[in-house]
């Protein structure tokens, strides 16, 4: 602050005396002129202000019409949601048959998701949802719209016509996340082998997705391995899968049948070609597993791998290829027939008697339990465990799907000499469709050992040998035999020299026993005899044929036609030739002897 | 020193004086409002309910306050400042225990006819407060820590009472337009350069300290800084506002989509577009040339506010028509640096635009003080 000048100096008041003026006066002109002065400062500073006041106003406004014509410049582009969170991997292998056709793979779809603060009208949209997913209800969405919840998920997936459906409602707060869903284009086909795929870890920008049965569950870590590229190659043949669904199917319902299995399997190799259990479901939306009862009654229960069934005179086969590699009998040494067989109180009977005395061929050709039992009863316990054993009947396949441990078969606590009797004629041990399947391989194919596989492989599995080649070439003509002369008449394909043998076991009671009228049927066939290429199993639960004057429900009746059908169909799709050299005149009288 | 000894020679008298109103400034205010109106009209879909008419039943109202408070003498009001000032803090400290609550914040007092929302009143309060304060004191004290402190207290209570609401906008612009005054008195720059640096520090502090063993803030409080900072991160949650507004703006390109045919607000997009989000829907709908207009009709109003304040010899007049023409300037600066993502949304509405009863009524009764010093400067 500068010194003051003071408002009366002395020396100027003598002045103004001196010149006759009131002193006052230059007070009063001092007075001014320090106003004046004070002033200017004072205008002079709040102008400097006012003008930088001035200046950031021009700023601001050069800032916002920059901006304004940036924007106005600028083409509009969709906001981006950066990445944000962990990522979930979620790019899974698909799955083909043989050939390369998809059976599994991937779907690019959206999760429906709301941020309620952001929802401008939650009636309306709480109407809109309502109308698109039937499921919703609007007064539930709208209490739930207006409550205090930040983030609510609406749908795991939606259809791309839905997504369009949502879109249209046209409100913000209304969030799509993608989603890759599993899905399986043929629908119910393989529904059993495949499984199903389900979400696991879920966040808003991915999900996981992993198996939950089948070859899905079993293959979870390889299929969702993310260096993995190539899809994942089963031995099913689609074609021929869903022929075999098909003719199943028609069989179940001819033969009015509550359920049905099948398994097509490559001798050699041990692939399954075709594997079907009906009733079946549609993996792209698995019923729940039943939460009270029997799961066998469940659609997701797979009988051809976790049914484990006494399958009845089918094991005949076992008992005398034993007998034949033991060199116990000859196809045409005679055996005692003669029944009822007492055993323990046990009586073992005939379903029809074809004399006192027939060879083995013939008790195998017309399925006599009598002769079977006392072939088994020279075999012995031991030996027959042995051979069922090594046959890979007494333990779970290791068939490539997580339900596979579940089929474990049933054996008895004790194996005595009743227990080796019936066995031979396939009561006592209960084993799955698939177990035959691959059992009944070994014994036309050389008599090598074959482990089931659902996998594609090219080469034989060249197994350990379990019966000689001469035992397996006898067993295919006494097979054969069967079809030609005896009880699986109606399995005659022509051109395809079927050959096998029917099974009709009565199924248990609950609470121990058998029931009189209610049987499993089975049908274990090769073709073509001279050279089997393949096995089919055809298994009908509680079958019976009415179209005479009483049901009839043995398997030459119901599981054997239905068997030789799906022959009928199958064999050109697997590229069999048929052998016309047969006259047809004479295979048509063979047949209906 | 009463009002009595004031004299102005030569001024207007009696209804002569509605003659010598600034009757340029009435013109460019009535012209920003009918673009309010067109807007109100055209985001209702094609009808004046429900925003349009009573918009210009307010601007009528607001307009005949004006012309009410500039035919009273501007030492009038300069009396009345304190009082005024007064009332507004009574009023603030009644909603706060009192107040009916509005989008989650206690804001406003039903009078029937209208909602008065205190805390707009405090912006003009603030002003003419601080004003007549500086017209009190003596020049070379303005800059002395005693009197520096007084005017914080009256700029820091409604401040505070506002901020408690809460309503952030509200309470900044208070502050902002309060502190343009006390710089415009003349107070020394040293202590605005004190807060500037105070306030750099403390952002650099914040953002420096990051990611570091002695972080300042919370992980998520960090988040949120970036998603104020950049609400692209987070387009549908934080930063949806700003994302669909700053579609809007690129929508309409340079002249713009139409009137009526804005696909933003068509679509429900753009949610607040009849009050804090007006302006995207202008910028839509006319484009860059109808949204510079607007922004041309606003430099304007503030180069005829700036000329008012330049003529009048008064310190009180010239001190009241700059924190008027400042408080303006910033409602509609931060509105449109918000709506286009320049700023934070901190909800100010677009002055004389935004449909809203209280604000657009202080700001014809600050325009009335604009007048008023306007007719009656020294000549």
């Amino acid at each position: 602050m500068s010194l003051r000048i003071p408002l009366r100096p002395l020396t100027r008041i003598l002045d103004a005396r001196a010149r006759g003026e009131n002193p006052d006066n230059v007070e009063k002109e001092n007075l001014r002129l320090r106003h004046e002065a004070q002033r200017d400062r004072l205008r002079l500073r709040a102008e400097s202000r006012l003008l930088l006041v001035a200046f950031v106003f021009v700023a601001a406004f050069g800032a916002v019409g920059y901006k304004m014509a940036a924007l106005a410049t600028s083409e509009p582009s969709e906001p981006r949601i950066l990445s944000q969170g962990p990522t979930i991997l979620n790019t899974r292998a698909d799955i083909t048959d043989r050939h390369g056709r998809l059976l599994a793979t991937n779907f690019a779809t959206n999760a429906l998701y709301a941020h309620p603060q952001d929802i401008i009208y939650p009636r309306r949209v709480a109407d809109g949802l309502a109308a698109i997913f039937p499921e919703m209800d609007a007064d539930d969405l709208y209490r739930r719209f207006t409550g205090d919840s930040r983030f609510i998920w609406l749908r795991r997936y939606i259809s791309p016509e839905q997504e369009q459906m949502v879109h249209d409602i046209g409100s913000p707060g209304l969030l799509f996340g993608p989603r890759e869903m599993r899905l399986y284009p043929n629908g119910s086909i393989a529904s059993h082998i495949l499984g199903g795929a389900s979400f696991g870890e879920e966040a808003v920008n991915a999900a996981e997705v992993i198996g939950v049965a089948g070859i899905e569950a079993h293959f979870d870590e390889e299929l969702r391995d993310p260096a993995r590229v190539e899809p994942l190659m089963l031995s099913l043949d689609l074609t021929v899968q869903s022929a075999v669904e098909e003719v199943l199917a028609g069989g179940m319902a001819l033969m009015n049948a509550r359920g049905a299995a099948a398994v097509l399997m490559d001798v050699h190799t041990g692939e399954v070609i075709s594997m079907a259990s009906l009733p079946d479901f549609d993996p792209n939306a698995r019923p729940r597993p039943l939460l009270e009862g029997d799961q066998a009654d469940s659609p997701l229960f797979n009988r051809a791998v976790q049914g484990v069934y006494e399958l009845g005179s089918v094991f005949k086969t076992f008992t005398i290829a034993q007998a034949l590699e033991l060199d116990l009998f000859s196809p045409s040494d005679m055996i005692d027939t003669t029944g009822p067989l007492r055993m323990a109180g046990f009586a073992i009977r005939d379903f029809s008697n074809y004399g006192p005395e027939q060879s083995m061929a013939d008790v195998l050709i017309h399925s006599s339990n009598i002769g079977t039992a006392r072939i088994a009863r020279v075999i012995g316990a031991a030996r027959q465990e042995n051979f069922l054993a090594s046959l890979n009947l007494l333990e779970p396949t290791n068939v490539e799907l997580v339900e596979a441990p579940s089929g474990r078969p049933l054996t008895p606590p004790r194996w005595g000499e009743l227990a080796t009797m019936t066995i031979s004629y396939g009561h006592g041990v209960s084993t799955s469709p698939l177990h035959l399947a691959a059992a009944y391989s070994t014994i036309v194919n050389g008599g090598t050992e074959i482990t089931p596989t659902l996998v594609r492989r090219e080469t034989p599995q060249n197994g350990e040998r379990i019966i000689s080649e001469a035992t397996s070439v006898a067993m295919r003509a006494l097979l054969r035999a069967v079809v030609t002369e005896g009880t699986a008449s109606f399995g005659e394909v022509e051109g395809y020299s079927v050959g096998g043998k029917t099974g009709t076991a009565d199924l248990p009671r609950p609470n121990g026993g058998y029931y009189e009228d209610r049987n499993l049927n089975t049908f274990a066939s090769a073709f073509p005899m001279d050279d089997p290429q393949y096995v089919l199993i055809v298994t009908l639960q509680e079958a019976a044929e009415l179209s005479g004057p009483e049901p009839r429900r043995t398997a030459g009746w119901t599981a054997v036609p239905v068997a030789a059908e799906i022959i009928r169909r199958t064999a050109p799709l697997l590229g069999l030739r048929p052998d016309i050299e047969h006259p047809i005149g004479l295979q048509l009288s063979n047949a209906s002897q | 020193m009463s009002f009595l000894e004031y004299h102005v020679k030569s001024t207007p008298t009696g209804w002569r004086k509605i003659l010598h109103l600034n009757w340029a400034l009435a013109l460019l205010l009535v012209t920003v409002a009918c673009v309010g109106f067109l807007m109100l009209y055209s985001v209702a879909g094609g009808s004046f309910q429900p925003w349009a008419e009573p918009q210009m039943e307010r601007f009528a109202l607001g307009f005949t306050a004006m012309i009410i408070v500039a035919l009273v003498p501007i030492w009038f009001w300069r009396n009345m400042s304190v009082l005024a000032y007064a009332v507004s803090i009574l009023l603030l400290l009644y909603v706060e225990f009192f107040g009916a609550t509005g989008g989650g914040a206690q804001r406003w007092i039903d009078l029937g006819f209208m909602r008065l929302q205190p805390s707009e009143m405090a912006k003009v309060t603030v002003v003419m407060m601080l004003a007549a304060y500086y017209d009190w004191l003596d020049i070379d004290k303005v800059s002395n820590p005693l009197y520096v402190a007084i005017p914080l207290l009256i700029i820091g209570l409604p401040v505070g009472l506002t901020f408690i609401q809460p309503d952030l906008g509200t309470s900044l612009l208070i502050m902002m337009g309060g502190g343009a005054v006390i710089f415009l008195a003349g107070v020394h720059w040293l202590y605005f350069a004190t807060v500037i640096a105070m306030g750099v520090g403390a952002v650099t502090a914040v953002f420096a300290s990051r990611g570091t063993s002695w972080a300042l803030l919370a992980d998520y409080q960090y988040a949120r800084i970036d998603t104020f900072l950049d609400p692209t991160r987070d387009p549908l949650g934080a930063g949806y506002h700003i994302t669909q507004s700053q579609i809007a703006l690129g929508s309409g390109g340079w002249t713009g989509r139409g009137f009526m045919q804005g696909t933003q607000i068509r679509g429900d997009f753009l949610p607040e577009s009849h009050t804090d989000f007006i302006f995207p829907t202008l910028a839509e709908e006319f484009g860059f040339v109808g949204a510079a207009s607007l922004l041309l009709l606003y430099i304007l109003i503030l180069v005829f506010c700036i000329a008012t304040a330049l003529m009048a010899r008064e310190r009180y007049a010239s001190l009241v028509v700059m924190g008027v023409a400042v408080t303006f300037f910033l409602y509609f600066s931060i509105n449109m640096a918000m709506v286009m993502g320049l700023a934070p949304v901190v909800g100010v509405p677009l002055p004389l635009v935004s449909y809203g009863g209280s604000a657009m009524l202080v700001l014809m009764v600050a325009f009335g003080l604009v007048q008023s010093a306007h007719i009656h400067r020294a000549r």
